[in-house]
């Protein structure tokens, strides 16, 4: 069949402070990644990357975002990935680093493998937390996520990721 | 009498070179323009990265340079020659003045740049 195929990368933005996933916006991150790929790929790069690019999903409690390019390029993306160190953000900057998650070929297995992430990384957090509060938050998220996997609702379910992110600040 | 069979062996190199070697020469829209070996190499890399950014490391050589006619010898792997070739093709200027390179001959052989069949005068 003729059609563009793409890839879609599922990062995370990691950083030691708090307020850089708060001031995370598409298009501050695309024009980052298209200058970051400017400089480690040049004028080529630039211009094969950046017709099919496109942030598609962003997430500003667990800084996940989800990235869209040309399944003929998707290298020089992935491998221009590192090669960020910090978020730029109305005159502030923040050092951070993007942690690539998953490479899907669709939207939906990108989807299937977050939720899969999500509830791994809740138990992870239930395991590590002191505080009595949080852990009841987090147990109240980790019940109604499987309460969600008994229905199979076909939303993110990110709300009680959201809430644990919360109560932990 | 029945012939005794031979073994017959034949061997085929697909490219058994892994350098390319191509002769170019830069010509400048002025004259009296010059540079030297090491400006050249200059331009060179500037122009590779212009094109490539800093994936344009590759092992590029200049085996010899003439400054008088601006003509040199360039030593390239063959995995590298589309990349240098396109950014040779595609630098336009030095230092503000207009250049354009001409690429004269290209071989995976050095020895066949001894000679060029086009310049050869029969009597």
């Amino acid at each position: 069949m003729v059609r563009f195929k793409h890839r879609y990368l599922l990062c995370e933005v990691v950083s030691d402070d708090p307020r850089c996933r708060l001031s995370l916006e598409d298009r501050v991150l695309g024009g980052l990644i298209r200058d970051t790929i400017a400089r480690v790929h040049g004028t080529f790069g630039a211009a094969s990357c950046s017709i099919g690019f496109a942030v598609r999903y962003l997430n500003a409690y667990t800084g996940v975002v989800l990235l869209r390019c040309r399944k003929e390029f998707y290298h020089l993306v992935c491998s221009a990935l590192p090669f960020i160190t910090y978020l730029e953000n109305k005159g502030h900057r923040y050092p951070c680093f993007l942690n690539t998650l998953h490479v899907g070929g669709t939207i939906r297995t990108c989807q299937k493998f977050l939720i899969h992430y999500n509830r791994r990384q809740l138990l992870i957090l239930l395991q590590s937390c002191t505080d009595e509060g949080e852990r009841q938050a987090i147990q109240k998220s980790v019940t109604r996520s499987c309460l969600l996997e008994e229905r199979s609702d076909e939303e993110f379910s990110e709300s009680g990721e959201e809430e644990a992110a919360e109560a932990m600040e | 009498m029945p012939t005794p069979a031979t073994t017959y062996e034949r061997i085929v190199y697909k490219n058994p070179s892994e350098y390319h070697y191509m002769k170019v020469c830069l010509e400048f829209q002025d004259r009296g323009v010059g540079l030297n070996a090491a400006q050249f190499k200059q331009l060179l890399i500037s122009a590779l990265k212009d094109l490539f950014g800093e994936d344009a490391a590759l092992p590029l050589d200049v085996l010899t340079y003439e400054e008088k006619t601006l003509s040199a010898i360039l030593r390239i792997c063959s995995s590298g020659l589309v990349k240098l070739w396109s950014s040779l093709t595609l630098l336009g200027s030095y230092k503000g003045k207009k250049c354009a390179f001409r690429v004269i001959q290209v071989s995976p052989f050095l020895l066949a740049l001894s000679g060029n069949s086009r310049e050869l005068v029969l009597d």
